[in-house]
């Protein structure tokens, strides 16, 4: 494939440009990773349930892309049937378009999808079959129990299947699209960390009950499912072509969690994945939603210069990099605030301390903190688009230093 | 010698704080220094979560402690009403049904001896207005975790001072991405980052 620079400055692909970051070495210039859904919609003037034809979508996309970009990573969410969000977030959902109006945006239900006695059954079904104990837990369990149109057993996976696979290779032909411009993709596909998943499967107060409760049976669980991420990893990266592989934790933040739940419950098998996943050579992007400050340290026992830590604006972004910065590549956090409410130079200023502190000796992404917001304003997205070219080549920040020194 | 309530409840001891309270009860006290008593742990548990020594589970376990020893102590009130450190208004603005963070907000405010109205989630404008009307509430508290949720606050204190209610209602605001920013682009009072910040708040205005 032919080698795009995004940037007439440019001396690195995106693809070199990402793997020098996650390899915390210092790139040309600091990337920039948007994560865009909802907000495409808006500045494209669709509804938001039209996100889920795909020519739609991937046409607001590019507008943006075009408008206000470009863009170094690709960062998609669009699981294009409504059910396969169901492996993402395994909770309810009320959609646009289906039991919400067309503009609203998706969300979630806190109902007990995930049954107490279902940390037995995932041992159990974790020994029998290893590999596809994942996939098992979600077509035989929380699907048919999600959705009540898609039935059980065999019926779940008849109907999720041919899903599963159109949605796995429209992916990779959008992904090749994305590459021809000269854009990376940042991971196969988005997968939730097993201690989120039960977190979010059970329901809030049924999972309080379970920390006190069941606390063994979580973290035994959660090893025991571990085989069979990276099976299913190693399936969808076939598919879709890209090796990076992604772990939301949405649960697993000082907003929910207690530091010493975090090492005692989730990090486990988190680390043992993500050392997995190194071994394969495919590093890992944590998605970090909500305040880890004080599970920062923690992190510290990931293997070093193999995974991304995505920040959404809650965690002090500035105390990450200097906690865990020589570890884990730190992307974030233009906060959704601030692009929904702030001028131009309000974000231009924070997207500058971002590039010159967090920034600072490479192994920086910056991003919007966590989804773009619906209604960000157009001129900000702009600037923080811009701000990694006016601010983010790394031989300025040289010679500015040396000019400084002189 | 037992334990007080006050600390069982703040220890999150679920049994031996339902025990002491069926104690105190068979041997006559005053439910209502219970209940008390149980607010004062509450507010301990409120003060760890600051802290940061407390983290949410703790917050929704004392919680459901509190609704079960007050569950025992409602039968022995009699016609006698607890006492009332004010009224609010609580819900998730239109168009956001977010609603972990506002029924933990609402829970701990009733722990707390307040008259908490919780009118749910995606609340119109007019049914915040209507309901603050009705209950003669002096706070207004409303949630949102979606940025979009924004515009919906804003309009809810817009229709709060067009029903001429601003001046003697306070409006404070909660959710995911609220910060100051927020509070002047919605024209609410303050916002709350947790819900030992609502609490205080709640005490700033209601006393």
């Amino acid at each position: 494939m032919k080698e795009v620079k995004l940037h007439p400055r440019d001396t690195m692909t995106a693809e070199e440009r990402l793997r020098a970051v996650i390899n915390l070495q210092v790139p040309d210039r600091v990337p920039v990773s948007p994560l865009i859904y909802y907000f495409a919609a808006r500045y494209a003037g669709i509804n938001n349930a039209e996100l889920y034809d795909p020519a739609k979508f991937n046409k607001a996309l590019d507008r943006v892309f075009y408008d206000l970009g470009p863009w170094d990573i690709h960062y998609y969410i669009n699981a294009y049937h409504r059910e396969l969000i169901s492996f993402f977030v395994p909770m309810k959902v009320l959609e646009p378009g289906f039991e919400l109006p067309p503009n609203s945006i998706r969300q979630f239900l806190e109902e007990e999808i995930m049954k107490e006695e279902d940390y037995q059954w995932i041992m159990r079904v974790s020994k029998l079959t290893p590999r596809y104990a994942l996939y098992r837990l979600f077509m035989e369990r929380w699907i048919p129990r999600i959705w009540e149109h898609v039935g059980e057993g065999w019926r779940s996976y008849a109907f999720m299947w041919p899903r599963l696979i159109s949605a796995g290779l429209r992916w990779r032909l959008e992904f090749e699209r994305w590459k021809r411009r000269g854009v990376a993709i940042m991971y196969a596909c988005p997968t939730e960390a097993a201690f989120d998943n039960f977190s979010m499967a059970r329901g809030m107060l049924k999972f309080v009950e379970d920390l006190r409760k069941r606390q063994e049976e979580i973290a035994q669980a959660a090893d025991a499912l571990v085989e069979s991420f990276v099976y299913s990893f190693k399936m969808v990266s076939m598919i879709t072509g890209v090796k990076r592989a992604d772990l939301c934790l949405h649960r697993s933040s000082n907003d929910f969690i207690s530091p010493e739940t975090f090492r005692k419950l989730s990090l486990p098998s988190l680390k043992k994945l993500v050392e997995r996943f190194a071994a394969l050579g495919v590093p890992t992007v944590l998605h970090c939603d909500g305040n880890w400050d004080l599970n920062l340290e923690a992190l510290r026992e990931l293997p070093a210069g193999k995974a991304i830590m995505q920040c959404d604006g809650s965690t002090n972004i500035f105390k990450a990099k200097e906690i865990v910065g020589d570890r884990i590549c730190i992307m974030g956090d233009v906060p959704a605030d601030l692009l929904a409410l702030g001028s131009p130079s309000e974000v231009d200023e924070y997207c500058h301390r971002l590039i010159e502190e967090v920034g600072k000796g490479g192994g920086f992404i910056l991003a919007s903190g966590c989804e773009l917001a619906p209604n960000a304003k157009p001129e900000n997205v702009k600037v923080m688009m811009e701000s990694v070219v006016k601010y983010g080549y790394y031989q300025d920040r040289a010679a500015e230093q040396a000019r400084k020194i002189a | 010698m037992s334990e007080s309530i006050a600390s069982l409840i703040a220890e999150m001891e679920e049994e031996r704080t339902l025990a002491q309270v069926k104690e105190a009860l068979d041997a006559g006290r005053d439910p209502l220094s219970i209940v008390e008593e149980l607010r004062e742990g509450m507010a301990v548990v409120g003060k760890r979560f600051e802290e940061k020594e407390y983290f949410l589970p703790d917050l929704i376990l004392s919680a459901e402690i509190f609704k079960q020893a007050i569950a025992l102590i409602e039968p022995h009130l009699q016609a006698v009403d607890t006492p009332s450190r004010g009224s609010i208004v609580i819900g998730t603005v239109q168009g956001d049904i977010h609603d972990i963070g506002k029924n933990i907000v609402a829970t701990m405010l009733r722990c707390s001896g307040y008259d908490v109205h919780d009118l749910g989630v995606d609340v119109t404008p007019q049914s915040f207005v209507e309901k603050v009307k009705e209950t003669g509430s002096g706070l207004l508290a409303l949630s949102g975790l979606l940025t979009l949720a924004f515009d919906s606050m804003k309009e809810t204190v817009q229709a709060l001072e067009k029903a001429g209610l601003r001046d003697r209602v306070k409006v404070i605001i909660g959710g995911g991405p609220v910060n100051e920013t927020v509070v002047g682009y919605s024209g609410a009072d303050a916002y709350g980052k947790d819900p030992a910040e609502a609490l205080k708040l709640a005490g700033i205005y209601l006393g």
